[in-house]
């Protein structure tokens, strides 16, 4: 992830960039933990919305990686189906990982 | 509002971080920003805060962008706002969709800085070209009805004359008229007229008939020969096709006589104390289209208490209906019939609101002028 690329595009300073971010690794961990609890109950509606929001929050910064794995969730989750989708939760829980690591060494 | 400075974007989106996302960018730029998280919140605030833009998501709980733009374009306080969809649709079916409900662009999610900024600078040059257009336009024809509504007289002006009227412009440059003026002390001359067309050159005929009526309207003219003597000097000045129907009635309170002349207009209502209501059909030419001109004259003896109604077609009109004004006749007996009993000074406004019961769409000016003897 680079930090100056992303926030540029944005046409956001870095440091504007990196609040964003950080409000991003915290409602994103939220939406996550919802949607991995979902995917164990296969509640399938709240799959949907939960994966709909970590893809909107995700692609607004330009997090391309999680946007993917998270449409892919959603659109399979409105076919009535939850396949691959405990990968997907891992995949997305591995980024926001590691973006909550980047920020804090930027910011901490 | 127009102020370039300080022009508002309205944002609605219920993605937190999606509205951060643009707030910033927008605010960079010197957008005033403002925040809705759903529809009902948007629409809302569109109204009261009147932005210059509204970037809206399509995706959001409950109501959803196509239910909230259609909301807004049924709005007459939010129908002019430009609205640019949010979407991370990039399907053609729904971009369609937004564009037949009057969006008038699209961005796609994810967002690319500067494009918001570009798509958002272009739609907001348009509409302040559209708006400047229109209010330049809107201005002189103000300026024309402003004057217009200086000229008309209001029954307080001139007591004496005991009279209530009712005018409504439908346009802002309005082809109705009416004046009302003081002959001498017992003699006052009630006039209402239709001038042909509804445009600008209209409300300029209105104004030369005020000054005409004034200068003719005098006690050595009988009525018919004040009526020759305008419509004499409207053959001169008016383009050819333009012409106006009018209603003429000089009231003596001293002789108790009421003259009344018609130039091709509607028949006055004549409402006697004691006896019949009466339609007082008159022969007589339009004015302003040709030279040599007659009139019939009607003089009636009244008695305190009489009343008379003299009133543009609009009153009567049924909407796709413009020349069969039998039944709107019948509607208005029976309405005047009714308001015996009302004072003067109200009697027009009532009256119009009594035919507005059964004449549902107004397609053109209305004036109504009560008089009582």
């Amino acid at each position: 992830m680079d930090i100056t690329v992303l926030s540029e595009r944005l046409g956001l300073e870095e440091d504007e960039f990196l609040e964003l971010v950080e409000l991003f690794v915290e409602t994103g961990a939220s939406d996550l933990g919802q949607l991995e609890v979902a995917v164990q109950e296969k509640n399938v509606e709240e799959v949907v919305k939960s994966s709909h929001s970590i893809k909107g929050a995700s692609g607004n910064l330009g997090f391309t990686e999680i946007f993917e794995a998270a449409k892919a969730v959603e659109l399979n989750a409105r076919q009535n189906s939850l396949d691959g989708a405990t990968e997907a939760v891992d995949a997305i829980k591995e980024h926001l990982d590691r973006i909550a690591k980047k920020i804090s060494g930027q910011t901490g | 509002m127009m102020d370039e400075q300080n022009l508002t974007v309205l944002l609605v989106d219920d993605e937190p971080i999606g509205i951060k996302v643009l707030e910033r960018t927008l605010k960079k730029e010197g957008y005033h920003v403002i925040i809705a998280h759903d529809g009902p919140e948007a629409r809302i605030l569109a109204s009261q805060y009147q932005p210059d833009l509204i970037l809206l998501d399509i995706i959001m709980p409950g109501e959803d962008g196509f239910e909230v733009i259609q909301r807004l374009k049924e709005d007459p306080r939010t129908v002019h706002i430009p609205v640019i969809f949010l979407t991370g649709k990039d399907g053609l079916d729904s971009k369609m969709t937004g564009f037949d409900l009057g969006a008038v662009d699209y961005i796609t999610k994810p967002f690319h800085g500067q494009e918001v900024l570009a798509r958002v600078r272009l739609h907001l040059k348009l509409s302040l070209a559209t708006n400047s257009l229109i209010s330049s336009q809107a201005e002189k024809l103000r300026q024309i009805k402003d004057a217009q509504a200086s000229m008309l007289v209001a029954p307080d002006d001139l007591p004496g004359a005991r009279f209530g009227v009712y005018y409504q412009t439908l346009l802002e440059a309005g082809g109705d008229f009416y004046d009302v003026l003081q002959i001498s002390d017992e003699i006052y001359g009630y006039f209402v007229a239709d001038v042909s067309g509804h445009d600008i050159a209209t409300s300029y005929i209105t104004s030369a008939v005020k000054a005409l009526l004034n200068q003719n309207c005098i006690p050595i003219y009988q009525p018919a020969e004040s009526m020759r003597m305008i419509n004499n000097v409207l053959e001169e000045i008016l383009q050819e096709g333009k012409y106006l129907t009018a209603c003429y009635a000089r009231l003596n309170r001293k002789s108790e006589t009421m003259s009344l002349i018609n130039c091709g207009h509607p028949p006055a209502v004549y409402i006697p104390q004691n006896g019949e209501i009466e339609l007082i059909h008159l022969k007589g030419d339009v004015l302003g289209a040709f030279r040599d001109v007659f009139f019939e004259l009607r003089e009636i003896h009244v008695q305190k208490g009489d009343r008379f109604f003299i009133y543009s077609d609009g009153l009567i009109e049924r909407p796709g209906d413009k020349n069969v004004w039998t039944e709107g006749m019948n509607d208005l007996l029976k309405a005047c019939r009714e308001l015996r009993d009302i004072p003067i000074m109200d009697s027009a406004v009532r009256l119009r609101d009594m035919m507005h019961e059964t004449t549902t769409a107004f397609e053109d000016d209305i004036v109504v002028l009560g008089i009582e003897v």
